[in-house]
């Protein structure tokens, strides 16, 4: 799949910008705060409905005017026009596919695949466990529906055990323990099934991720993906494991008013040749494993869904020595569509560009091709 | 236009009714306005007939005009079957099925902690009662397939297991007459997971 033409209307910078991409690699470059990362952001808003920042929807539309509009035309097998329209007044943001209006995101999840890589990936291998779950889940409900609904359920199980723990914590009676004791289950029979799912990708998505960082890093660096969840006995008895672990914690749980076990905990713990990243990787061993994480992505989710994602990179030339910037151009030659931010041409020189790639200036939100 | 106060006030109850929105709710108190007198003394007679001939059965807590409902004081309802539901308003959906002869229990809610919702908020001592009481030898689940209704499914799954009963719970899973190959992914997903053998 690949976004063939791009319009956008008083988005951020741009007031008026059509663009024609190429299917392969469309480099960007322009200085900080000339538009170059909003087109990125215009990708992103046609391909899911969402911002790809925790920014507002009104933030997007440029001062002083009233909306903002964006259409792209994709093209796979036949061609899809998409709209985003939304306006101040009555905050409402609009998706439109083929002219018709679409009113459930989640029916347009998976139709436009898209994988992105940002400076803000640096939280996946540096952040907390909470970046890390938020990551793998998301690769995860990219191809499974199924997983997103477990994973909402399960979210309600612990909010609603959390509040009657904290009930407990107040006022301990034998008819809320029962009730807890319903509450355990829940979460032992939705925890069970996010964990299977857990364990199920992670044993696929390793591979792709070893493979992505071997193509990146030629030295013989082996990444590895440890998953740290609670103690587990067999793969079918997952639900029997958590109401022990449960069983086991009740006393602590009950004492401090929280819930402290189950997959809303768990971790991954990322190393390379068997040295945990977090605490011993190097700045730049970070930076390729964050490079590898979203490239498996991408592989995974091109065999999941049978059609290559577009690639989204913001600015990741800019952080890396000329050897890698050069691995990955060359890599890159094998993704499909890609669209890649930079911020001066300097690194261009390190890149291996070939003809069917586009170069585009964007200089105060107005965009023009150099190649 | 300054609109009357007496339209005003109509619009703005209105459209605090469920799925009335404000120009709905216009159209509607515009009609009424246009109504002859006998309509809306009809009208208003219905609402006020709502609260005060309308309170909930003794025994099973469905909506009754006598102190038992219709279906408690059928003679021909099977006694020794009975489902338990969430609100009174799930039995009339039950019952629009034809698919049912036994009696009702309705619960009033669902547990939730967060709402405040607990086994003191819900007939729940009533239901124990009853079966320990009554001839009933079957009873089925019939909460919503949600995080809540499922808890409290679980809940009284444990509760009422020592009384040994035959107790099911409604199966999930795909609509009737659906394709499968309309149907969303999770609720295949959760189908296939919730399989059963032949
Ligand atoms: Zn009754």
């Amino acid at each position: 799949m690949t976004l063939n033409k791009l319009f956008l209307t008083n988005f951020r910078l741009h007031e008026n910008t059509t663009l024609e991409f190429s299917n392969n690699l469309n480099y960007i470059v322009g200085g900080n705060g000339q538009g170059k990362t909003s087109i990125l952001e215009a990708i992103y808003y046609l391909c899911t409905t969402r911002n790809i920042s925790q920014s507002s929807d009104q933030e997007a539309v440029t001062f002083s005017k009233k909306y903002f509009e964006l259409n792209g035309n994709f093209k796979d097998l036949t061609t899809n026009k998409t709209k985003v329209f939304y306006d101040n007044e009555s905050n409402r943001k609009n998706y439109f596919l083929d002219d018709k209006q679409i009113y459930r995101a989640s029916s347009i999840i998976g139709k436009f695949p898209v994988v992105t890589l940002t400076p803000s990936d640096h939280s996946i291998t540096m952040g907390s466990p909470a970046d890390r779950r938020k990551f793998i889940d998301s690769v995860i409900s990219q191809s499974s529906d199924t997983y997103l609904k477990i994973l909402m359920e399960y979210n309600k199980t612990i909010k609603q055990r959390s509040s009657l723990l904290s009930q407990l914590k107040d006022h301990r009676s034998a008819g809320l323990l029962q009730e807890l004791d319903a509450w355990d289950l829940m979460l032992a029979k939705n925890g069970a099934e996010i964990i299977r799912h857990r364990i199920n990708f992670l044993n696929d998505f390793e591979l792709f991720v070893k493979e992505a960082y071997h193509n990146l890093m030629e030295e013989v660096e082996v990444p590895e993906i440890f998953y740290s969840t609670i103690q587990i006995s067999d793969f079918s008895k997952i639900e029997e494991d958590i109401l022990s672990a449960l069983e086991k914690r009740r006393k602590d749980e009950l004492i401090r008013g929280t819930n402290l076990v189950g997959p809303h905990r768990d971790d991954f713990v990322f190393s390379i040749n068997g040295l945990e990243l977090k605490k011993f990787g190097s700045q730049g061993q970070h930076k390729t494993f964050q490079i590898a994480l979203r490239f498996g992505q991408f592989f995974f989710m091109n065999e999941r869904l049978g059609r290559k994602p577009i690639f989204l990179m913001d600015d990741v030339f800019g952080e890396l020595d000329t050897y890698r910037a050069n691995k990955i151009s060359e890599y890159l030659k094998d993704i499909g569509q890609a669209f890649i931010t930079m911020t001066d041409f300097s690194n261009v020189a390190n890149l291996s560009i070939n003809e069917t790639d586009r170069m585009i200036n964007v200089h105060g939100g107005v965009a023009e091709y150099v190649s | 236009m300054q609109i009357p106060e007496p339209l005003q006030i109509a619009i703005d109850e209105l459209s605090k009714l469920p799925s009335i929105g404000r120009k709905t709710a216009m159209r509607l108190a515009l009609h009424l306005l246009s109504s002859d007198q006998e309509r809306i003394d009809s009208l208003i007679h219905s609402i006020a007939d709502l609260k005060a001939k309308i309170g909930f059965c003794t025994d099973c807590f469905n909506f009754s005009v006598n102190e038992l409902c219709d279906i408690c004081s059928n003679p021909k309802r099977d006694k020794t079957i009975l489902c338990v539901v969430e609100e009174a308003s799930d039995i009339i959906a039950i019952e629009r099925t034809n698919e049912f002869s036994g009696i009702y229990h309705v619960l009033g809610g669902v547990l939730s902690p967060l709402d405040g919702s607990s086994v003191e908020s819900l007939n729940i001592r009533e239901l124990l009662s009853r079966l320990r009481e009554s001839e009933i030898k079957e009873v089925i689940l019939a909460l919503n397939p949600n995080t809540e209704g499922e808890s409290t499914s679980l809940y009284l799954a444990k509760l009422l297991k020592p009384l040994s009963l035959n107790i099911s719970r409604i199966a999930r899973g795909l609509p009737i007459g659906g394709d499968l190959e309309f149907a969303d992914e999770a609720t295949i997903g959760r189908a296939v997971l919730g399989r059963i053998s032949l």
